[in-house]
């Protein structure tokens, strides 16, 4: 197994500064975003755009320049529900670092972005569920196998589908917690990849509290087989905890330098 | 149904190292398979052979080596002669000489030699210590001071001297410095990123991650060339896809199996032909094992290995 893949997260239209520059097209607080991001250990860089209802092709196309000009051709995870905006994104992405993104589909109304990531030889992140919190570790394992099949059946191979237990906030849901962990070994013993937005955990906590809870998540999913999360890289405690545990599972090569890598 | 062969080359790759400079430049490096692996994809680069002489000259060495030196007076005519030698790619100039427990040679002393030996031949050169550290540095800046740009091979920055020897061989000279470690991946991995740290350039680093002869600890050193190649490729892991230099005489020449006279071992036989078969297995298991480069003494090791490469490129 490669090393974990940290997608970062914090190029979001949520985001005052960055719904901003989006609208007014000024790279200097994407750009600076990206930069905090890579310096802090991510591989991928998530570009949500939201709706982008209007100018959707356009403003994506322009952000994917932007990064990859500025960053030796960053892979990009692209995220939006507008299908035209991430099919303009992947017509000027450069695949040198890695293929793009499709951030995601899912086994209900979603299930389309598979066909996008198919027919543009993406990949596609695979959010197993239909809508609503998945009542079961079978019913989590059934919407896998639905996306699987859908996919291998446009010709994606299995690894270019990252499979998303949907994480979930522990204040309030700490009985699925358990759950999650399950589906991520289910995938991990059919040999797939998986992510998701991991965070979610920690949701609602004080912000002190956040990395902590972040941290011990990421520790017990990367032991059940996660090879991937979405996350905000500027948290170090989750990138030192991410890196050790790289090296605890023999994915890198241990120096006492580890953490500077 | 009929075998198929897919090729299974890495995405990584071993990095390419130039030594020398003009016609005889030779290149360490550049695969993207493990060692000879060729059915997976060729291999650019051949594994190289440095001849190593000492600055004491060959007193002592074996009747095939005093053969092979025959009637040269210094160093420089040794080196010349160790140039043209059947399957040699560079020289090794090994200051023992330096030692102060020993010759004590001056600084200026060493360097001066090291600079008419690289006038001399027209292959690359490369320098060993006298294995002390400190004495080694100050020799290592000098010499990287008196042939700078020329692009030489410095062996080598150890764990305890890499920042004076980095800086000056590998940043201020322009010379290719060796990473030393003791049969100790974690190590060898971490004086590469703290040589990369001080601003020496992997393309400047070559790694010399330990050796012992067959029978002395080897299998230490066969686990630990396997898992450097197998981490620079399947892992990527860009601070140990340094090319591997493996000094081999230097191992092999004092352990009892080449000391030992046929009068105490008789039932051993020829002393010096057990010295040609350990530098020859000794050299092939580090050959397979991922070393880009080994360093031999006896004109017979060197012109077997050399053999031994071509047949399996």
């Amino acid at each position: 197994m490669g090393r974990f893949i940290i997608i970062g997260e914090r190029i979001h239209c949520i985001s005052p500064v960055i719904r901003e520059a989006m609208n007014t097209m000024n790279p200097e607080p994407i750009l600076k975003r990206a930069k905090e991001q890579l310096d802090a250990g991510a591989t991928y860089i998530d570009v949500n755009i939201g709706p982008a209802e209007g100018n959707g092709p356009e403003l994506m196309s322009w952000v994917v320049k932007l990064l990859q000009e500025n960053f030796n051709n960053v892979p990009l995870a692209l995220d939006t529900a507008n299908k035209a905006a991430i099919e303009a994104g992947i017509a000027v992405y450069n695949r040198e670092n890695g293929k793009p993104i499709v951030n995601s589909a899912d086994a209900g109304d979603r299930l389309s972005y598979l066909d996008l990531a198919a027919a543009n030889d993406a990949i596609c992140i695979a959010l197993c569920s239909k809508g609503a919190v998945p009542g079961s570790l079978d019913e989590i394992m059934g919407f896998c196998q639905e996306l699987l099949e859908h996919g291998m059946m446009l010709g994606m191979d299995p690894t270019d589908m990252w499979f998303d237990p949907l994480f979930l906030v522990a204040k309030g849901m700490q009985d699925k917690q358990q759950q999650i962990l399950d589906a991520i070994k289910g995938f991990s013993d059919m040999g797939l990849n998986s992510t998701g937005g991991l965070s979610n955990v920690s949701n609602g906590m004080p912000k002190e509290l956040r990395p902590i809870m972040d941290s011990a998540m990421l520790a017990m999913s990367m032991a059940n087989g996660l090879t991937s999360a979405i996350v905000n890289p500027c948290d170090r405690r989750l990138i030192e905890t991410m890196k050790s545990c790289d090296i605890l599972k023999d994915n890198y090569m241990y120096a006492d330098s580890y953490l500077d890598l | 149904m009929p075998f198929k062969l897919t090729p299974q080359p890495f995405k990584a790759a071993i990095k390419e190292v130039e030594v020398g400079s003009g016609e005889k430049a030779i290149k360490l490096g550049g695969e993207k398979t493990f060692p000879f692996y060729t059915f997976d994809a060729p291999m650019p680069n051949a594994p190289k052979i440095g001849v190593e002489i000492s600055d004491l000259g060959f007193e002592g060495e074996s009747a095939g080596i005093k053969d092979f030196y025959g009637d040269v007076t210094n160093i420089v005519e040794m080196a010349k002669k160790a140039a043209a030698m059947e399957g040699a790619d560079f020289v090794v100039l090994r200051l023992e000489g330096a030692d102060p427990n020993g010759a004590n040679k001056s600084v200026d002393e060493c360097a001066e030699l090291a600079k008419a030996v690289a006038d001399a031949i027209d292959v690359p050169l490369a320098v060993m210590g006298c294995k002390n550290d400190e004495k080694d540095s100050e020799v290592f800046v000098k010499v990287s001071e008196v042939l700078s740009g020329r692009n030489i091979m410095v062996l080598s920055a150890k764990e305890a001297d890499y920042k004076t020897v980095g800086a000056s061989a590998g940043l201020a000279y322009g010379q290719k410095v060796g990473a030393e470690s003791a049969v100790d991946i974690n190590l060898a991995k971490q004086l590469n990123v703290l040589m990369t740290q001080l601003g020496v350039k992997p393309e400047n680093m070559i790694m010399n991650v330990g050796s012992a002869a067959a029978g002395y600890g080897y299998e230490y050193v066969a686990s630990t060339l396997d898992r450097v190649k197998a981490a620079a490729l399947a892992q990527n892991d860009n601070m140990l896809q340094m090319p591997i230099v493996t000094p081999i005489s230097t191992e092999t020449s004092t352990v009892k199996e080449a000391v030992a006279s046929e009068e105490d071992m008789p039932e051993w036989g020829s002393q010096e032909t057990r010295a040609i078969d350990m530098e020859v297995v000794t050299a092939a298991a580090c050959l397979a094992s991922g070393s880009n480069a080994v360093i031999l003494r006896h004109p017979e090791s060197v012109a077997t290995v050399s053999k031994l490469i071509k047949e399996l490129m």
